[in-house]
């Protein structure tokens, strides 16, 4: 039991069972034998598949940012609302942090989770050293659970029930590039293994 | 403190909080990127019961306090989060009420109960199983950020409708409390650590 070392060996995470390192190939995943938690998983081609989704989520989210996301049609009168207009409406409202966390949630957070993917990947892509790439991953995987893009799809399609009765709403071209920006969002993630990646920034950082 | 004998801890390594590469924690720091190093997340039981009890203070006006405000003709009409579900069953879209309903009065209630049940464990002498307890904790991870479908679909009405003028709709002060209740109950399984119900369990119980 003397060789018992980081090198060897890796513990998991949610019982800390101290487990051999698993060599896991591409397209397998390797779980704790007391817990079932996910210690690692390779995807096919995990960093390119991340890289183009988040390269595809990129442009989705400028369309989501230029298009009218609902458009209102009552009597006559056509309104258009933009997404970032969710969060201005409440500023005017005066309920500021309300709005903040609103902004955050569905355009700040994500926005800067996609920019860190692609800082993050592109490099590990390219097979290039990068200093500032343990700084990226830690903002990454950090920014990961603020990110709120799915729930805000399912929040824009329970208010067009409750708006249904009121007046007729029309779907913009913006609301569609947002759901296609959630899809990629979620499709780049799931290349993105906490240890896989780790890996290699640490191979990656002179 | 005595670890089992099968666990990291037990051999002085821990996983880093931000890689998790696993490491010799008398170095404080991950020899990798830097993150802390410890045996355990620090204050784990106390940080976790603090913020489900900031919860539940939040939840109380979240739900008491109006979410929105409708204002038509002069006159308001204030909604809390249950009118809301009473009135899509009124008019009759069960599905949405239904998915509010899970979303802003279950999934919260649950998650909750969930993790107090956990925190309640860590304190115990023989907790339920690590197993299960790491299964339930798991599921809070999961639904985490679901609960916050009721604040987008305020913040999506208030903007929409207000450009009508006809009528205005205006967030209430549950909208923020609720909010509050969604990021203190992820920020409170962030604090929880499984790895303190497998450290009393009994070896050959696995
Ligand atoms: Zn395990
Ligand atoms: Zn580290």
């Amino acid at each position: 039991m003397q060789d018992i070392s980081s090198q060897t060996h890796t513990a998991c995470e949610e019982c800390d069972l101290l487990i051999a390192v698993p060599a896991v190939a591409e397209g397998e995943r390797a779980e704790c034998p007391r817990c079932g938690h996910t210690l690692t998983q390779r995807p096919r081609q995990g960093f390119e598949r991340s890289l183009s989704f988040a390269l595809a989520a990129c442009v989705f989210f400028a369309i989501s940012l230029a298009f009218p996301f609902l458009t209102l049609a009552n009597g006559g009168i056509e309104n258009v609302m933009t997404l970032p207009e969710a969060s201005i409406a409440i500023w005017r409202e005066q309920d500021p942090v309300l709005a903040v966390i609103v902004f955050l949630a569905i355009i700040a957070l994500p926005i800067a989770l996609i920019g860190t993917i692609i800082a993050l990947v592109t490099p590990l892509v390219l097979n290039k050293q990068a200093a500032w790439l343990p700084g990226v991953g830690k903002l990454m995987f950090g920014l990961n659970d603020w990110a709120m893009v799915d729930v805000f799809v399912i929040g824009t399609i329970v208010s067009l029930v409750k708006i249904a009765k009121l007046a007729t709403v029309i779907l913009g071209l913006s609301f569609w590039a947002y759901i296609l920006f959630a899809i990629c969002l979620t499709a780049s993630l799931s290349g993105l293994d906490r240890l896989q990646v780790w890996k290699a920034i640490d191979a990656a950082t002179p | 403190m005595n670890y089992p004998a099968n666990t990291a801890a037990a051999r002085g390594l821990a996983l880093c909080h931000v890689c998790g590469h696993l490491d010799k924690v008398e170095l404080h720091e991950c020899s990798r990127c830097g993150g802390g190093l410890h045996l355990r997340k620090t204050d784990s039981l106390q940080r976790t019961l603090a913020l489900l009890v900031t919860a539940v203070i939040l939840y109380i006006p979240a739900n008491v306090l109006p979410i929105m405000n409708t204002v038509q003709l002069g006159k308001g009409e204030p909604a809390t989060i249950l009118g809301g579900v009473v009135l899509l069953i009124n008019l009759g879209s069960y599905p949405i009420a239904a998915v509010i309903f899970i979303a802003s009065v279950m999934v919260p209630v649950a998650k909750l109960m969930a993790l107090f049940y956990l925190v309640w464990n860590g304190y115990r002498k023989v907790p339920a199983s690590g197993i299960q307890c790491t299964k339930i904790y798991r599921l809070t991870e999961l639904v985490g950020k679901w609960s916050m479908v009721d604040v987008f679909v305020v913040a999506i009405l208030v903007a929409l409708i207000h450009l009508t003028g006809l009528l205005v709709i205006l967030p209430g002060p549950a909208a923020v409390a609720f909010a509050g209740v969604v990021v203190s109950t992820i920020l409170a399984a962030h604090a929880f650590d499984t790895r303190l119900i497998w450290d009393r369990m009994k070896e050959d119980n696995d």
